[in-house]
């Protein structure tokens, strides 16, 4: 009788619940009102049977397999449903399905607490593809993409892009993605690209061919990823005005690095974050004839905060960053598309876009170390205008922006070696508007003052608009 | 646009003085495998030796790839940079200002036509080279020491589509080296008879065809490379032969 008595109730019960799927939680208990009987279903034992997943048709069944597996230790219905839960949300996190429906029955023979669990499940289309749009450094571009998704049954992805931007930039790349021990979270990835860039501000244009193989895995702390890059770079001048320094080091190089990034993201959202950080630190060693000749560190750091009183909606930034290059190797030399720039509208703001800095003849040279820091407070617009609507995506913010670029001696004592890094500093402040668009881009309109300029400098004061994903 | 720029920059170089930090780039000539292309730096620097002019030449492994025009040699004159023997020519210098106007356009007719037929000569040449090249490449990489692997050998493989390319245009793709070879010898004929026993090509002062006469020759006669044929038909006159040591001796003597 305890069999019949058991089954009615937890499975009307969970064929209520059923069309929301995820939304499963432990309070599960049935309504006291319109049920006569009184369920707790954390007591309820259970013994899972059978569990059937339906739909797969590419995926191999050893990655469903351990997903589900825990499923089978299942003591109690609570358990159950928790369980069936997580498998469910380490299944989409797989690269491989589009949706996961969970039912949960009664077993087919009767057996005593003998439960089923089905698992619905619709894979990916074999080849899929788009065309979107994408924003960087004042350059707009659209990609248009070809993926296979799930190509050998384990949540290997492989893509083919194509992208051309507004400053004849075009480029091709394939890459190709492998989850290891089928965790989604630990993966290898091998790409190979052709990409053309023009660089107007320093005056050349470059053609990049490489292939690049990087590991990504997550610790405690951050996720790391560590790759090797070997390109082919053809450097141009882009006219005849191009400077002669820059001109120089036209012709082709061939690069071959090292790189670990170093990445924790905390943040709530990618263009106007509320709360968070982002700490992204990254070294590059160049290997020249099987030496490592040039070692590149930049680290990146966004901090924001939102404690001030809600009401107000004001958020706090807090942004440093800094890079330095070193040549290892005496008979190697940095090319300029290695270099480190400075200035733009939405780093330090206030200059032309690579407008501080070393320059011959309108063409920025670039250099080999630099820092940079910021201050913002945002707010939200005077008088909330659309509040809880398209409002939200404006916000105002002031700013202080400072920061250096030059050249180091290592040779000289610290102590000068800091004065240098001060003395030389470049500063601005201002207000403006901020807007979020989506998750593509961040507009941003400014007064800006520049308040130190050195010589050489391109500085831009007043209005400037500033679009892109990355900011300071 | 080029044209226009080439144009102004022509006018406005022949106002100024001939600075005196003229640099000359090229690229280097032990590994220099593209043989028009030594011949071209070779015409120049004739040219301005010629001229008078001083300067210093420079070697640089990427001078092909700064160059303006993409071609070597080119010369930097103050904020000027100009590549090409007839740029430079152009420059605001000529060794043919004092000649009547129809030596100067017969000299012209044997330029062009040493531009075509040795020009191409050589570019036959390079194909044959670049083929052992690309072979020595595996077993030898002393040709490929100014570019490391695998760069040196697509680099050479682009340059020889780039130079095939060429000849195609010039339908000289389709002809066997025999007919080259007599192509070869028709202007040299042509050269020598106009030479004869002259110093010069017209008479004793040298000109634009000198310096490019002894370009080309210099470099066929003296190339290591495998341009066995060509030097054989160079030596078959003498006169020739002569004028090659004559302006070596006259300007390239220190």
């Amino acid at each position: 009788m305890g069999a019949v008595h058991a089954k009615a109730p937890p499975s009307g019960t969970l064929r209520d619940s059923q069309p929301t799927g995820i939304k499963t939680t432990s309070t599960f208990a049935p309504k006291k009102d319109d049920n006569v009987i009184k369920l707790d279903i954390d007591k309820i034992p259970v013994r899972v049977q059978r569990i059937v997943v339906d739909g797969l048709t590419r995926t191999k069944d050893d990655i469903v397999i351990r997903e589900i597996r825990p499923l089978l230790n299942a003591k109690t219905f609570d358990e159950l449903v928790h369980l069936s839960y997580n498998a469910k949300v380490k299944m989409e996190r797989l690269g491989v399905f589009k949706n996961v429906v969970i039912a949960i029955d009664v077993s087919k023979d009767n057996r005593e607490y003998g439960y089923e669990v089905l698992f619905e499940v619709q894979e990916f289309r074999r080849i899929d593809g788009g065309i979107h749009t994408s924003i960087s450094n004042n350059d707009g571009s659209l990609d248009f993409q070809l993926k296979m998704p799930n190509i050998l049954g384990r949540g290997e992805r492989f893509s083919l892009d194509y992208t051309v931007g507004t400053k004849r930039t075009h480029g091709y790349s394939a890459y190709f993605k492998k989850p290891l021990n089928n965790n989604p979270d630990i993966f290898f990835g091998s790409t190979a690209y052709q990409f053309h860039g023009e660089y107007p501000w320093s005056g050349y244009k470059q053609t990049d061919r490489g292939i690049a193989f990087d590991l990504t895995f997550p610790t405690i702390l951050g996720s790391h990823n560590i790759q090797w890059e070997g390109v082919w770079r053809d450097l141009r001048a882009l006219t005849r005005d191009t400077s002669f320094s820059v001109r120089e080091q036209a012709g082709h190089s061939l690069k071959s690095s090292l790189k670990h990034t170093f990445t924790i993201d905390t943040r709530d959202d990618p263009i106007l974050p509320t709360v968070g950080m982002l700490w992204r630190t990254s070294q590059v060693q160049f290997i020249f004839r099987k030496h490592f000749s040039v070692l590149d560190i930049e680290t990146f750091f966004n901090f924001f905060y939102y404690n001030f009183p809600s009401y107000l909606g004001q958020i706090f930034q807090m942004s440093l960053a800094g890079g330095l290059m070193r040549t290892l190797d005496p008979v190697a030399s940095v090319s300029i598309s290695d270099r480190f720039f400075l200035g733009g509208p939405l780093t330090l703001r206030g200059f032309n876009l690579k407008g501080c800095g070393p320059h011959s003849h309108d063409n920025a040279l670039g250099a080999e170390s630099y820092w940079l820091a910021a201050a913002h407070l945002y707010s939200p617009l005077p008088f909330r205008p659309g509040k809880g609507r398209f409002g939200e995506l404006f916000k105002t913010h002031f700013f202080v922006n400072a920061g250096n670029l030059g050249n180091l001696d290592f040779s000289g004592c610290s102590k000068s070696f800091l004065c240098r890094v001060c003395v030389k500093m470049r500063w601005s402040y201002g207000c403006g508007i901020v807007l979020c668009m989506g998750r593509i881009a961040r507009l941003e309109l400014n007064y800006v003052v520049p308040m130190r300029v050195q010589k050489g400098d391109k500085a831009n004061p007043g209005l400037q608009f500033g679009i892109g994903i990355q900011f300071l | 646009m080029a044209l226009v720029a080439d144009a102004l920059q022509a006018t406005i170089g022949a106002s100024e003085p001939w600075p005196d930090d003229v640099l000359l780039y090229q690229q280097y000539k032990a590994e220099q495998i593209t043989l028009p292309d030594c011949a071209q730096c070779l015409a120049v620097e004739a040219f301005l030796r010629m001229c008078g002019l001083r300067f210093n030449v420079k070697y640089k492994t990427n001078a092909e790839e700064m160059s303006p025009s993409g071609k070597v040699p080119f010369i930097q004159a103050g904020p000027y940079l100009v590549s090409e023997f007839d740029p430079v020519v152009g420059f605001g210098f000529s060794l043919s200002s004092e000649m009547s106007d129809t030596d100067r356009s017969e000299m012209r007719a044997y330029m062009s036509m040493l531009e075509n037929i040795l020009g191409n000569a050589e570019v036959m040449i390079i194909i044959m080279i670049i083929m052992l090249m690309i072979m020595m490449i595996v077993t030898k990489p002393r040709y490929g020491c100014s570019y490391p692997w695998p760069l040196n050998w697509v680099l050479a493989w682009r340059k020889q589509r780039a130079v095939v390319a060429r000849l195609t245009a010039n339908d000289w793709a389709s002809k066997t080296m025999e007919e080259v070879t007599e192509e070869v010898h028709t202007c040299c004929l042509a050269l020598s008879e106009k030479l004869d026993k002259k110093k010069y090509f017209f008479g004793d002062n040298p000109t634009e065809l000198d310096a490019q006469v002894y370009g080309h020759l210099y470099t066929l006669l003296t190339t290591k490379l495998p341009g066995g044929p060509f030097t054989s038909v160079i030596r078959e006159f003498q006169n020739l032969a002569e004028f090659c040591k004559r302006v070596d001796s006259a300007y390239f003597s220190d």
